[in-house]
């Protein structure tokens, strides 16, 4: 859970009263959002292992709806199981900004939650929601498939209410959350999303959303231009880290 | 024929297939769970799932093309609808024929090529050259046995065809005429459905679904809206030329849902074959058999 009850977050709230259709319609929605959740999993930590089961025949998560989709721009849920280290934080921030709201995070294992066993390790991001807002946690080293597939359905429960809005949070505090990024990655820390524009498309620019970290991150930022398109095999350009 | 009553079968036609396709995508995926023990999604999944997409808040989208990519592959379908006839409607299928049929149902391919060139993902420009050349081997066969079909019966109008053959009864269906031709032609229809062996195009885990890589919110919904009418025109058109078409809608859908039932239940008992061995297979044995076929019909 974002830390809600701290701050302030908007809830997308059902239109109210006047008219009807709308409402319905918003319900019917959030019902259909709730019943179809594609899947998009990052599976660097052990908790990888409990996914098959759950999709296959002896769990089935289809019949809820939920089935596995490969890429980011298709997927409604990142599952990430197991621990991030630093270098692999990089590449799910980079996925989750690409991902289309309404998105949800789920974090499996205590590694996701708190570090787990990789406390003292001096690589490994202890708390997923430090870095993004996460809408759900499933503890466990490892969870079994039941815990996965209850946990789902508790976010299923979540969305068709219309309190799964994490993503909002992260359009409203992204000052908060950049800040994070930038302890970890350092200062030059800049992804191909331009957020705040995002933040003003969608109606979510909160007061939290500009702040010193985003200054710091306007200082830095380059516009992004096209990649040159070159035939042969020439000298590989230098990846900064 | 009063023009109102046109008016009111070309809006009618397309949105019964559409009704229609999405049962067969059920149809479709609860078949692949039970063949995998599995239970299967709800009976209004695929519903929950076009819904879910088009209310996506985020549409990401890369461009005009990109946009008119999408509608070029379902209005395509759309338009090929209006051709297919259905118990007690047949549109302008008279005006159609077999032929303009047949390329309308390409251009859904070469609207998502334009489209998915508008990505300029690499994955997905890989993915719509292998379905592109995916094309050039189904339709090949494909046309062998439209031509086959047209000669036996005379006629390129798709309404003529199903009178002939409900007026002879089983003895005059394509199938029992020309059995050749109908066992190419489902091969032929298992390359159109891009069913296993035959989808190599979309390979999730190597491609990462091709040519729908970049397509997130209403553009993939747009796809799922593709595949209900992909699935019913590959099916009904079967069933026109082989099946007797309709005598009326019980006997129409049973022939439709039966003949799918082939093709999805050996899709995913396979993995699939490379392109070029795709290509080796649609150009040999397909084609062998639907040129065997012409022979007999010419003779």
């Amino acid at each position: 859970m974002p830390d809600s009850d701290q701050f302030p977050v908007k809830i997308e709230q059902p239109a109210q009263g006047g008219n009807i259709f709308s409402r319905v319609f918003d319900e019917l929605t959030a019902f259909c959002r709730s019943r179809s959740l594609f899947i998009l999993h990052y599976c660097t930590g052990c908790g990888a292992i409990e996914l098959p089961p759950a999709m296959t025949s002896r769990f089935d998560m289809e019949r809820l709806g939920i089935s596995p989709m490969v890429s980011p721009r298709q997927a409604d849920i990142l599952l990430i199981t197991g621990y991030v280290s630093v270098k692999t934080l990089k590449r799910v921030m980079l996925t989750y900004e690409q991902m289309g709201s309404p998105k949800y995070v789920i974090g499996i294992c205590s590694c996701t939650v708190n570090g787990g066993m990789y406390w003292q390790s001096y690589a490994t991001a202890k708390k997923l929601n430090d870095y993004m807002p996460v809408d759900l946690y499933i503890a466990g080293c490892m969870p079994r498939p039941e815990a996965v597939i209850a946990g789902l359905r508790q976010l299923m429960d979540k969305i068709a209410a219309g309190k799964a809005n994490g993503w909002q949070d992260y359009y409203e505090r992204y000052d908060h959350y950049l800040g994070n990024q930038q302890r970890l990655f350092g200062e030059t820390w800049q992804t191909p999303t331009d957020v705040i524009a995002e933040a003003r498309h969608y109606g979510l620019f909160g007061p939290e959303t500009l702040g010193e970290h985003t200054k710091l991150l306007q200082q830095h930022q380059k516009p992004l231009e096209a990649l040159e398109m070159r035939l042969g095999l020439g000298a590989p350009e230098k990846v900064k880290p | 024929m009063h023009w109102l009553e046109l008016l009111v079968e070309l809006t009618l036609m397309p949105l019964v297939a559409f009704a229609i396709g999405l049962l067969m995508v059920l149809m479709m995926r609860r078949i692949a769970a039970r063949l995998q023990r599995r239970i299967g999604p709800p009976f209004l999944q695929p519903l929950y799932d076009i819904v879910k997409l088009f209310s996506k808040r985020t549409q990401t989208s890369h461009g005009l093309l990109h946009e008119f990519g999408i509608v070029m592959a379902v209005g395509g379908y759309v338009a090929a609808e209006t051709l297919l006839p259905v118990p007690g409607m047949n549109g302008i299928a008279e005006k159609g024929g077999m032929i303009t049929l047949l390329y309308l149902t390409m251009i859904p391919s070469l609207g998502l090529a334009l489209g998915v060139g508008q990505c300029a993902n690499p994955n997905g420009s890989i993915g719509i050259s292998r379905a592109l050349t995916a094309m050039l081997a189904y339709d090949i066969p494909f046309v062998v046995v439209i031509a086959g079909v047209a000669m036996h019966f005379g006629t390129t109008n798709l309404v003529d065809v199903v009178a002939q053959q409900q007026a002879g009864g089983i003895e005059a269906w394509g199938v029992t005429q020309m059995p050749l031709l109908a066992l190419a032609g489902l091969f032929a229809l298992q390359g159109m459905l891009g069913k296993q062996p035959f989808e190599i195009y979309v390979a999730p885990a190597e491609i990462a679904t091709g040519p729908m890589v970049e397509m997130g919110g209403k553009f993939l919904g747009g796809l799922f809206v593709m595949q209900c009418f992909q699935l019913y025109t590959a099916s009904v058109l079967y069933v026109t030329l082989f099946l007797g078409g309709g005598e009326n809608w019980i006997t129409f859908l049973a022939k439709s849902f039966a003949v799918l039932l082939i093709p999805m239940s050996l899709a995913f008992l396979f993995p699939r074959y490379r392109t070029e061995d795709m290509l080796t297979m649609l150009w040999k044995w397909p084609m062998l058999l639907g040129l065997l076929g012409l022979v007999f019909v010419g003779s």
